[in-house]
């Protein structure tokens, strides 16, 4: 296409009357105003010049033997599609009904006869104004539409890379349901899910500040935090810890992530939870009876480390509970009015339920109703975790790779640590990855994570802190429990915990000598009910007990000395 | 306009009045009233009396109003704010890192 | 209606600047069309087809407008809408009184081009 771009310069100029006079007139003057003409008789040779000759301005009279100007107008006008032809009318058409005709069938404006010279070139000109005006557009709009197309590509690579780093990991787990739309990463929406070494879960959702890349960027960190941590048996404090500093440090200081993270232990009925930001999340036990459990935090990436407070709350639960977490965009729908879903949105459709609905479902049909939209919510996640027998979860993938190397099989190894260490950091990862340098052992890796922890837990909790294990049996003891257990950890002093390895290989297998030792005044193993027979071992309470029963159940043999104060457990496994 | 600026009687107090909504199109306005607000302001009152909605961009604006104050030592109250916009505070538990009354 | 001039000496002045050289063809032109508009009206009447005759007058008025025609463009607006009413009864003479307009106008500009040529 020509694009005479000057607002003087020539153009060419169709124009179409069937009056031979008035053709000559209108040609000879636009020729003067120094423009090529092409002209036509009627319309159809109109329409044909236009399409040979391709002008950029079109003057049609509009009563024409053979085709009228109102359809050669509608004919050029299809035919130019997108590109901007102005089509003047010449006419002594006087009748505005006639004239509106003009207008309907496509026209751009009108020259009434007799022409006038003066006024022939201010109408050429201010529609060639218009033209290159249109065209100016065009072309923006060209560029934005392509530079969109680009972004939208771009977005999908980097979607894709996202999914590698940040993949779902065990969303897909059957007492798992959620929505998070495809590209939401790029409205800020993060949402991970990862299998703990001991059985259990972490879950956490977050929700950037900010829209598009920037998002999107904070949220490769995250995940890369939460799923490297997770499956090294870091706790959600330690993990929450990392993210916020991580986020603190390359963050500009406006952007933030507002989460949650929960800490699910299917086997103790017990959720640990830290909500920074995000709308109250909710353990639905029915339709009438559920607990809200509120931010209580500044969001992830504003505190400093030495500021942050990490500390979850325990919340006890029951098999068949549900924990509901939503991002802002939730309360955020709107209705056609423009009225907010809001929290009063959420509570009324958790109500509706009833005792057999589900609440994610509940939730969704809710916001389906309140928006009057089927595929809403771009920029909204929800989640639901419903508490259930670990027993009943398919065996979660285990996350680690085993090694190509072939790894140690032969050592020991010794850890001991003491004094405000043992309230400020916990080994427990540490020596995990220790144990999982042994490339057989990687395959056992829930096992021995359970061992190590169990033998943990037990020497901090019950040898250096000496809370007792029957407090846990009842909802007031448990809750004093954690609450002594802070407190006690906040002031610890003169005590150690100390971890011996040893692992040989035996046969295509191996054996692990674990032996730890606290500092702290034992207990009476020799009459405790776990340690004496197998009958009253399973038929105990599955907590509390020092976790004697699990342990028993993994290891080869579990044997206390001294004062209760050291346990050797042997560990054997076969590829 | 949606965003004023004046100073308390004894003049140590940069008052800044938002008027509207409070998200990413007042970022610029926002950032002049405390950016030219002179040298020697000791603390200042963010207004939100007029203030109709606050969004997420408006929290981060707030945070950099806190660092350009001084961080952890700034001294910075966020007044007369509406149910709405106390609730988003709220939330972001903002009440740690700012007075709000 | 008495009061317009048979041509209007301004517009065809301009004209004259606008064609130049051409001047001499466009009247003739005008001319020749024009002799042609009355033929087809005639037939349009023989016809009785009053949407044809509407048409055709109205073409005639626009170019009679353009070349400087104003009391012959009037005559054809009277003959169209005569047309565009159905009244085919005041067609006839309305092509009467345009065809004796025509004879005087062929005269003016016959004169003014022998005028313009001495």
């Amino acid at each position: 296409m020509d694009e005479p771009g000057a607002e003087n310069g020539p153009l060419k100029i169709l124009i179409a009357d069937d009056s031979d006079s008035d053709r000559l007139i209108l040609k000879t003057l636009l020729k003067g105003l120094g423009h090529d003409v092409l002209d036509a008789a009627n319309g159809r040779d109109a329409v044909r010049l236009f399409q040979s000759g391709a002008p950029d301005i079109v003057m049609l009279d509009a009563l024409m033997p053979a085709m009228d100007g109102m359809e050669a107008a509608r004919q050029i006008k299809r035919l130019a599609g997108e590109r901007m032809v102005p089509v003047i009318f010449v006419t002594s058409l006087t009748e505005a009904g006639d004239l509106a005709q003009c207008l309907e069938a496509g026209g751009d404006g009108f020259l009434s006869k007799p022409y006038n010279r003066l006024m022939i070139k201010a109408k050429i000109s201010a529609f060639n104004r218009m033209r290159l005006l249109h065209q100016a557009l065009s072309r923006q709009r060209d560029a934005m539409r392509e530079r969109n197309r680009q972004l939208l590509e771009e977005q999908h690579v980097a979607r894709r890379v996202f999914d590698n780093i940040a993949h779902t990991g065990c969303l897909d787990a059957a007492n798992i349901r959620y929505h998070a739309s495809p590209l939401s990463v790029f409205s800020g929406d993060v949402l991970f899910a990862s299998p703990r070494p001991a059985g259990g879960m972490l879950v956490f959702a977050g929700d950037f500040t900010g829209h598009g890349l920037p998002a999107a960027i904070g949220a490769m960190p995250v995940a890369e935090t939460f799923y490297g941590m997770a499956g090294k048996g870091f706790d959600g404090s330690d993990i929450l810890r990392e993210i916020n500093q991580k986020l603190a440090r390359i963050l500009p200081k406006d952007m933030f992530c507002c989460g949650v993270m929960v800490e699910a232990d299917f086997a103790f009925n017990q959720l640990r939870i830290w909500n920074g930001g995000l709308p109250d999340g909710w353990l639905v036990r029915s339709s009438t009876e559920r607990y809200s459990l509120p931010s209580l935090h500044l969001p992830l990436g504003i505190l400093g480390a030495d500021q942050f407070k990490a500390e979850m709350d325990v919340v006890r639960t029951r098999p068949g509970d549900r924990l509901l977490l939503m991002t802002d965009g939730v309360l955020e729908c709107s209705d056609a009015a423009g009225n907010l879903f809001g929290e009063e949105g959420v509570r009324l459709a958790l109500e509706n339920a009833g005792n057999e609905g589900h609440p994610f479902d509940a939730l969704m049909r809710g916001i389906e109703q309140f928006t009057g939209q089927l595929n809403f919510g771009d920029d909204l996640t929800l989640f639901c975790l419903e508490m259930i027998d670990e027993a009943g979860l398919a065996v979660l993938p285990d996350a680690l790779e085993p090694s190509s190397l072939a790894g140690p099989t032969e050592w020991t190894c010794e850890y001991e640590v003491r004094e405000r260490t043992l309230g400020e950091f916990s080994p427990l990862p540490l020596l995990f990855h220790i144990c999982m340098e042994v490339p057989g052992l990687r395959r056992k890796s829930g096992e021995i994570y359970t061992l190590l922890s169990e033998l943990y837990n037990n020497a901090l909790e019950h040898g250096v802190l000496e809370l007792p294990s029957e407090w846990k049996y009842t909802q007031a003891g448990f809750d004093r429990y954690y609450e002594e257990r802070t407190v006690r950890l906040g002031r610890v002093g003169g005590h150690y915990i100390r971890f011996r390895f040893h692992h040989k290989p035996v046969g295509p297998g191996g054996r692990l000598h674990v032996v730890c030792e606290d500092s702290g005044s034992g207990f009476d193993f020799r009459n405790h009910p776990a340690l004496q027979s197998a009958a009253v071992a399973h038929s105990g309470p599955r907590y509390g007990g020092r976790g004697l029963v699990l342990l028993k159940r993994l290891a080869e043999s579990v044997r206390y000395y001294g004062e209760g104060n050291r346990v050797e457990v042997v560990y054997e496994w076969c590829p | 306009m949606p965003i004023q600026t004046s100073r308390s009687h004894d003049g140590q107090t940069l008052i800044i009045r938002i008027e509207g909504r409070f998200d990413f199109s007042t970022h610029q306005a926002f950032r002049d009233a405390y950016e030219h607000g002179g040298t020697d302001v000791r603390g200042y009152i963010v207004d939100l009396a007029e203030a109709t909605y606050l969004d997420s961009s408006a929290l981060g604006m707030l945070l950099l109003l806190r660092d350009y104050a001084g961080g952890d030592n700034a001294s910075i109250a966020i007044e007369n704010c509406n149910k709405d916009v106390r609730k988003i505070l709220t939330i972001s538990n903002f009440e740690q890192l700012f007075t709000i009354r | 209606m008495v009061d317009t001039p048979h041509l209007d000496e301004e517009a065809l002045a301009e004209l004259q600047d606008v064609m130049e050289d051409e001047f001499g063809i466009l009247i003739q032109t005008y001319l020749n069309d024009s002799r042609e508009r009355i033929d087809n009206l005639k037939a349009a009447i023989r016809e009785a087809d009053a949407d044809a005759f509407a048409r055709t007058a109205h073409s005639f008025k626009g170019s009679c407008i353009n070349i400087g025609a104003p009391r012959l463009g009037e005559l054809c607006r009277d003959a169209e809408k005569a047309g565009l009413e159905n009244r085919l009864n005041d067609a006839a003479p309305a092509l009467e009184a345009i065809e004796t307009e025509f004879q005087r106008v062929t005269r003016a500009l016959e004169s003014l081009m022998a005028g313009d040529a001495r």
